[in-house]
């Protein structure tokens, strides 16, 4: 039974995944519009010299990075109802849970990346930054921030990219995202096509994702 | 009118101890002092005690007749507020021994950016400050280069000129050209003269001797972090009285008879 056999039926899986794929990449787009910036709090937490700030976000860091993703999506979907006193629970939206492990573990990834990024600006810069009587804040927004982007494009690239596919976890909260729905069809008709077709759109959104770093890389490619 | 006044300015790093001793001097206006000394002799670190990237352990620092920092007679080590640290800064103008520019603005940024967002310039009058300063370094077509297409000697002057751009002063080099081909020390060289021709108030550590002697006003020996002898340059290199001065000097002129 190929897709290109049946016509019709090819539009009505293409319409099903097309769905799916419009869940996936909500949980891409609010998972990175949270966690990037969140990230460079974390990784700005990291470097503080106040250890009552830096050694919380060390085991924040260390967790998130060290259990499964998987894992922490089912436990932000059921810590609030089953750790706190009664009267206290609630549980949240499936999709609010998700997005909230999301955004907390790649910030904890997206943190360490920024950290090593701000690490390999060259003190000099901020020397000469501080002679010249710009502020801390002028100093990291104006000089540091902008290198650092460059610097670290490509390991940025690689989560992102791993984001992509990683929103596949979410299935495991019952949100019917592009895997899941093509799971369920594949079952369903007794084909493997759905699934087919699904690989072939997280291919697809990864070849924009790397298109679009490419050309980052490229606009910052002025300096060295 | 007197720039720039230490005294008794102690520095100690936890790992290496006591690396500048009791170091007193003073600077006039239009007076250049050239600082000379071995290698780890604490030079670079009085510069950057001077220019408040390091915090001293005891001492006075006055800028123009204000006090960047003083030590009570407890011994206690009190800095001016930030607020006045901030208009002390303005005053003092540093160029790194490798340039440390910006590499992602072009020259005229490098140069223009702390005027404007520092001084409160306009970009137009930033602009226009700039191109002159360019002029002056030869360097009116680079404008719109990136610090990466410039030679050495090309960034240095930049830097240079990033520094006069904020009407410092006073400017402090620590080794301008040890970072330079011995080929492009020259067009660094010229542009110091230059300034020094205009009486711009400069603090040069250097290992150009030759430079230092036609140069400078007063010249510094410092070895050990202390400061060993003070004196015009033909006092110290015509005929210095302390014995490690002269031991420096004659171990200096060898080696550089030999390469
Ligand atoms: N941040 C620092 N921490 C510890 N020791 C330092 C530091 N900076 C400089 N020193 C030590 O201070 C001494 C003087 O260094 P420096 O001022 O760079 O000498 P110079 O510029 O005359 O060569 C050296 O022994 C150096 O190792
Ligand atoms: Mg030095």
């Amino acid at each position: 039974m190929s897709i290109f056999q049946m016509p019709t039926n090819a539009i009505k899986l293409m319409t099903l995944l097309f769905n799916g794929v419009l869940v996936s990449l909500q949980i891409f787009f609010l998972t990175l519009l949270f966690s990037l910036p969140l990230g460079l709090l974390t990784a700005l937490g990291r470097m503080s010299s106040h250890k009552w700030i830096s050694y919380p976000i060390r085991l924040y860091i260390l967790i998130m990075r060290g259990t499964p993703l998987l894992l922490q999506l089912i436990f932000f979907y059921f810590a609030p109802f089953y750790m706190l006193p009664p009267g206290f629970r609630f549980s949240l939206p499936r999709f609010t849970a998700a997005i909230i492990a999301f955004s907390l573990n790649y910030a904890a990834y997206f943190a360490e990346i920024y950290r090593g990024g701000i690490e390999s600006i060259p003190v000099g810069q901020y020397e000469a930054a501080a002679v010249l009587g710009f502020t801390r804040t002028q100093t990291f927004f104006k000089i540091i921030l902008p290198q650092v982007v460059k610097r670290i494009l490509p390991p940025i690239s690689n989560e992102v990219i791993t984001l992509v596919k990683d929103t596949a976890l979410v299935q495991i909260l019952g949100i019917s995202e592009l895997f899941r729905v093509a799971k369920n069809e594949s079952s369903r008709i007794f084909s493997t096509t759905p699934l087919f077709a699904a690989g072939m759109f997280y291919l697809f959104l990864n070849w924009i994702v790397t298109k679009v770093f490419e050309k980052a890389e490229k606009k910052l490619s002025y300096y060295r | 009118m007197q720039i720039l006044k230490v005294e008794n300015l102690y520095k100690s790093f936890a790992g290496s101890g006591e690396v500048v001793t009791d170091v007193s001097f003073e600077i006039n206006e239009g007076e250049v002092i050239a600082v000379i000394g071995p290698s780890g002799s604490g030079k670079s670190t009085l510069l950057r005690c001077l220019t408040l990237l390091e915090r001293i352990n005891h001492g006075t620092i006055k800028v123009a007749g204000e006090t960047m920092v003083e030590t009570t007679p407890q011994g206690r080590v009190v800095y001016a507020s930030e607020e006045q640290l901030r208009k002390i800064r303005l005053r003092l103008g540093m160029v790194f021994q490798n340039f440390n520019l910006f590499p992602h603005f072009s020259v005229m940024r490098n140069i223009t950016e702390a005027p404007i967002y520092v001084r409160g310039l306009s970009p137009a009058e930033a602009r226009e400050e700039a191109e002159k300063l360019l002029a002056k370094i030869g360097l009116t077509d680079k404008a719109d280069a990136y610090p990466y297409q410039l030679s050495g000697g090309q960034s240095q002057r930049v830097a240079i000129a990033r520094a006069l751009a904020m009407k410092p002063d006073i400017l402090f080099f620590d080794e301008p050209t040890s970072a330079l081909d011995p080929e492009l020390t020259g067009e660094v060289l010229k542009v110091i003269r230059q300034l020094a021709a205009e009486r711009m108030t400069m603090l040069v550590v250097t290992h150009e001797m030759a430079f230092a002697r036609d140069v400078a006003d007063r010249v510094i020996f410092m070895d050990k972090g202390q400061v060993v002898e003070e004196g015009t340059a033909e006092q110290i290199f015509g005929g210095p009285e302390n014995e490690r001065t002269r031991n420096f000097l004659r171990n200096f002129n060898a080696n550089h008879k030999l390469d």
